[in-house]
């Protein structure tokens, strides 16, 4: 179990995390949704310790962060880096080492995990001669090497083709199987819809949203529709029933104003365009991403890249 | 901090810079630069400079042939030869231009008078010829004084030999030692170019490789398993264990040349002081070793790149000079307030420390506040480094101001 409570810390007079609070329990797989510098790996900083927070409190099973607990963690930094003149396997081996793992029990996982994410003819290579995707794989196994209980991966599906994010995707699943805690930062929806059981929604510092990610949607997609269509679509009629999400050529969704029936929608639509689909949905966390995030931003003094 | 994981970094560390081929092919070479810097020098001043055994060719003019004949002797002994010549200064001018002679001498028609004799050469800067005319002519110029006035010629030469002075030292125990200046000069100088030569060397590495830490990114993932004071500890330990390896394979090859080889190129290297003054040596330089290990440590903590790291270095390598240009002034008055508070000041405290106790002025109570000095600072600054080094790596890229460091060490 981890905890933070109203976290936060400031970097002169910019408020990078601003009371933040979250918890994820053994086995849960927690996502830190938010844009580039809304403040989630300074949040990881602050729990792995390298950052001190300015106030809040961070628990680990109820206690303070101490020391001693450096070994019960794994960290994936977003700045990848591994020591260029050193073999993968030794490397990874060290950094096992140093959280205090046994070496025979790291040396046998060592060569599981090589083996699951095809590396294995890499053991003995340095990090030069590795393609940006494997080496953050490699730096996937350093955070999980040693067997840690809880497991921090910062950005990890960042610049992964399809198939190393599945076999990523895979992995971190079966972690979270096996009793760990998984949290994550990402700003890829896609993935964080598919595998995580909670969700923290970060911007500006702030957490916009947070909770369980399937009463998320409940809240944010009661009155959500999507069409399918053929033909010119004349948007005008549509935004006075409610504010569009995302807009294609063949496609549209919105979400309704209060008080408006997805019926009113379909009325509206009837006989301007030829309908293929028409669905009530709970909108994608993509949409309720950029729909939170995309107020903000709007309405917030200052905007970010 | 915890010892398990400490000795895990200084491993990798050791590791990392002692286990690749640039590190093995100096280690090995090294002794072979070292003594060619060493027997050199020694080789090209006592051979008579670069022209070798070459003998040197001096004109004098307006001379008593008997007196000439006199003067033979002693100059052949020192490889010139002497011309009888008639002439004036300028056909000898030119004559010296024209690479006859490598100089000449003019004497005066009263040489018994003579306050001064003047030698024209193209080059003058050879001290060893210079001194030599100086010893020869003084000499035979005095001896013609004391015949003159009377002296028996058999007595001349033992009333014109001055005594030569030997120096010893008293030490507290009463006990005497023979030293002479030279001899504590060069002891001097050997620790004080040790130490330049090897915090040049080695403190950069330091240096480089906590930048390193910074730039490659590996800094995080490390930091997530260990505090910033351990890896701080750990990569200057690993690192100062090699260079000293290093060091010493390269300091007793070296020495086993010299001793060797040495005496058959006349070149020797001997310390003065004896077993105490070597111990003495090796505990200084290790003290200095390791203050400015953790100094470049630090300033690799604080710089982003290479280039701002050697901006940041040059302070530091002049309190490694001044010291070293100080030597004489500390030798000969080693008690000055000047010398004292120097010798208790951690940046310079391990030459000049050294040389104090060498030369007997430094008291029991003085030695300890300087090496207790040296490793506290030793301990702070590496404290520090890890601080600097934990806040600055975070701050990315951002240049920062001395103010700024100034409140990361307060925080």
């Amino acid at each position: 179990m981890i905890e933070l409570r109203d976290v936060r810390k400031s970097f002169g007079d910019l408020k990078a995390v601003d009371g933040v609070s979250l918890s994820a329990g053994a086995g849960e797989i927690f996502g830190l949704l938010g844009p580039n510098g809304a403040g989630k790996s300074t949040t990881i900083r602050m729990i792995l310790k390298i950052l001190a927070p300015d106030s809040g409190s961070i628990l680990f099973n109820d206690k303070p962060i101490s020391e001693e607990d450096k070994p019960r963690i794994g960290y994936m930094p977003e700045e990848r880096g591994l020591y260029r003149k050193v073999k993968i396997g030794e490397m990874l081996l060290y950094l096992a080492s140093l959280k205090d793992a046994d070496p025979a029990s790291s040396a046998r996982r060592l060569d599981e995990w090589l083996e699951r994410f095809g590396l294995l003819p890499w053991k003995r290579r340095t990090p030069e001669e590795l393609s940006k995707g494997m080496a953050q794989k490699a730096q996937f196994i350093a955070a999980v090497l040693h067997d840690p209980e809880f497991i921090f991966l910062d950005e990890p599906f960042s610049g992964l083709d399809p198939v190393s994010t599945d076999m990523l995707r895979e992995a971190v699943l079966e972690l979270a199987k096996k009793g760990k805690t998984v949290l994550f930062s990402t700003h890829n929806m896609e993935v964080a819809e598919k595998i995580c059981s909670r969700i923290l929604i970060i911007d500006h510092g702030r957490a916009v949203v947070s909770g369980v990610l399937a009463d998320i949607k409940g809240r944010h997609g009661k009155n959500s529709v999507s069409v399918e269509f053929d033909g010119e679509l004349d948007t005008a009629r549509l935004t006075r029933l409610g504010s569009i999400i995302s807009r294609f050529p063949r496609f549209v969704e919105m979400e309704l104003a209060e008080g408006t029936s997805a019926q009113e929608v379909l009325a509206a639509l009837v006989g301007t365009v030829s309908i293929r689909r028409f669905e009530e949905v709970a909108p994608s966390l993509h949409s309720i991403f950029v729909q939170i995030v995309g107020k903000a931003e709007r309405g917030g003094p200052e905007a970010r890249a | 901090m915890r010892g398990a994981r400490l000795w895990k970094i200084i491993r990798m560390e050791f590791r990392l810079t002692a286990v690749n081929r640039a590190f093995l092919i100096l280690t090995i070479l090294g002794p072979f630069l070292i003594s060619a810097v060493t027997v050199l020098p020694g080789l090209l001043s006592t051979r008579g400079g670069l022209g070798g055994n070459a003998e040197l060719k001096i004109a004098i003019a307006n001379a008593d042939p008997r007196f000439l004949e006199g003067l033979r002797a002693p100059f052949t002994q020192n490889r010139i030869r002497v011309f009888e010549v008639r002439g004036d200064a300028p056909s000898l001018d030119a004559e010296v231009l024209a690479g006859r002679f490598d100089g000449y001498l003019i004497l005066p028609d009263d040489l018994t008078e003579a306050t001064r004799l003047r030698f024209v050469s193209r080059n003058v800067s050879d001290i060893r010829l210079v001194g030599v005319l100086q010893g020869v002519m003084g000499q035979a110029v005095v001896a013609l004084r004391l015949a003159e006035a009377g002296v028996l010629p058999e007595k001349i030469a033992s009333l014109t030999r001055p005594p030569v002075i030997e120096a010893r030292q008293i030490a507290a125990s009463g006990e005497k030692q023979d030293r002479d200046f030279l001899q504590l000069l060069m002891t001097g100088l050997t620790l004080g170019m040790l130490l330049y030569m090897t915090v040049l060397l080695y403190g950069q590495t330091i240096g480089r490789s906590v930048l390193n830490e910074k730039t490659s990114k590996t800094v995080e993932i490390m930091l997530s398993s260990v505090s910033p004071v351990e890896l701080m500890f750990g990569k200057i330990l690993g690192k100062a264990a090699a260079s000293i390896l290093q060091y010493g394979v390269w300091v007793s090859m070296t020495s086993l040349f010299l001793k060797l080889l040495g005496p058959r190129f006349g070149v020797s290297i001997s310390l003065g002081g004896g077993p105490w003054a070597l111990a003495f040596l090796v505990l200084f330089f290790l003290l200095a070793f390791f203050l400015y290990c953790s100094l470049f440590a630090a300033l690799g903590a604080a710089s982003q790149d290479e280039q701002n790291l050697s901006q940041l270095t040059w302070p530091l390598i002049m309190f490694l000079v001044v010291p070293i240009v100080m030597i004489s002034a500390t030798i000969m008055s080693p008690s000055a307030p000047v010398i004292v508070v120097m010798s208790l000041f951690p940046l310079t405290a391990p030459l000049v420390m050294f040389l104090r106790i060498l030369v007997g002025a430094a008291a029991p109570w003085e030695i300890l506040a300087s090496i207790g000095i040296l490793l506290a600072t030793i301990a702070a600054v590496i404290v520090l480094s890890a601080k600097i080094f934990r806040i600055g790596l975070l701050m990315g890229g951002r240049r920062f101001r001395l103010g700024e460091v100034l409140r990361w060490i307060r925080s």
